[in-house]
């Protein structure tokens, strides 16, 4: 799922500094489930922000609200007027909720209430890592299910870097070598010949370096 | 116990098992302030940060809550879970240059009076040390 977490407070009131009414718009997908963005993170949020302002000395009227998606058109249809009640929206959504609102409503003024940051797995309660960069190729089938393109941190194809120290990363000795990880894993399943097998330079054009990525499903259009 | 207003108001969330005695016999007897607002839970695993924002925002000079000893809890987990709820709670007054100590968390024996008294002591001196949140 898209991982994201919320932006200083700070920067936050920095943000609305001017806005007298304001729209707190949680999400019920991702951002729900990791903890950043959903009903709960809203209700703390708009609470924080009040008692923040209320120091400030300047007051500001917040209404909260949570809708299902907000990357999807129909459940943003009601925020098209909604919206236009308040001096601005603030998103607690994933940066495509708030380009999508961006987009969908205008003469709404929406703003991001989060840091959009990786598409990652739930470690634990509260620990998420990324896993997958979205690079549009995937090659899993050729490194044991284990990404080096999110998880190497110099991104090799052909790993590992030959820096690892007792299995760390040197970039960051917090986490594993994925490089370390995949050989172990292509052993144990008696696939290391894969190892063998130099990866070609990779195209990147579908990793977003040849421009924003867009995809139509002919059989799926209306 | 002082108990005059200049403090400013405390708010106490407290579960059924660490507050039996009903505040107005504290209060009556002088063992605690007029300025204590008293807010009774089933158990303080159901606070919520929000409440305990609320509570500010609403001109309290801090706030504590109340729970059993974690391994007492009569629903098992809810003062731990109200613990880290209160440490959230510091967190973010600390983004708002708000002192954390304005918030705390007791654990405290069931059903004895001393330790939440204690707690409200406690509380009036870290919020006469740390002066006014809000204007008078
Ligand atoms: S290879 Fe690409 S698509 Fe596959 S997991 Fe890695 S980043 Fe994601
Ligand atoms: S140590 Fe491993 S994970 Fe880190 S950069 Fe080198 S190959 Fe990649």
């Amino acid at each position: 799922m898209i991982i994201a977490e919320r932006k200083p407070l700070k920067e936050i009131l920095e943000m609305i500094s001017g806005v007298e009414k304001l729209l707190i718009l949680g999400c019920r997908g991702c951002v729900a489930v990791c903890s950043a963005g959903g009903d709960k993170e809203v209700a703390i949020l708009a609470s924080a922000l009040r008692l923040g302002r209320k120091k400030a000395g300047k007051p500001i009227e917040i209404h909260e609200d949570t809708y299902i998606r907000q990357c999807d058109p129909e459940y943003l249809e009601p925020l098209k007027e909604e919206g236009k009640k308040y001096d601005a929206v603030l998103s607690m959504a994933c940066g495509v909720g708030v380009n999508f609102i961006a987009e969908c409503c205008p003469g709404v003024r929406v703003m991001p209430a989060l840091n959009t940051s990786f598409y990652g797995a739930n470690l634990s309660s509260g620990e998420w890592a990324e896993m997958c960069a979205g690079c549009g190729a995937c090659i899993l089938h050729l490194t044991g299910g284990l990404c080096p393109v999110a998880r190497c941190a110099k991104h090799l194809s052909n790993g590992p870097c030959g820096g690892s120290v007792g299995g760390r990363c040197e970039v960051d000795p917090s986490v594993p070598c994925i490089w370390q990880k995949i050989y172990e894993r292509l052993t144990s399943l008696k696939q290391d010949q894969l190892l063998r097998k130099i990866m070609p330079m990779r195209d990147w054009r579908p990793a977003g370096h040849g421009g924003p990525r867009h995809r139509i499903r002919e059989d799926l259009l209306p | 116990m002082d108990s005059n207003l200049q403090t400013g108001k405390i708010v106490a969330f407290c579960c059924n098992y660490t507050a039996t005695v009903a505040p107005e016999t504290l209060r009556e007897a002088g063992l605690i302030p007029a300025n204590l607002e008293f807010r009774k839970l089933p158990c303080t695993g159901r606070i919520e940060v929000p409440a305990l924002l609320d509570a500010f925002e609403g001109g309290a000079e801090a706030v504590f809550v109340a729970g059993c000893h974690e391994n007492e809890c009569h629903n098992l987990s809810g003062s731990r879970r109200a613990g880290k709820r209160v440490k959230y709670t510091k967190e973010i007054l600390e983004e708002l240059d708000i002192d954390p100590s304005r918030v705390e968390m007791f654990f405290v024996n069931r059903a004895e009076t001393e330790p939440i008294i204690e707690a409200v002591r406690e509380m009036t001196r870290r919020i006469s040390k740390l002066g006014r949140l809000h204007a008078i």
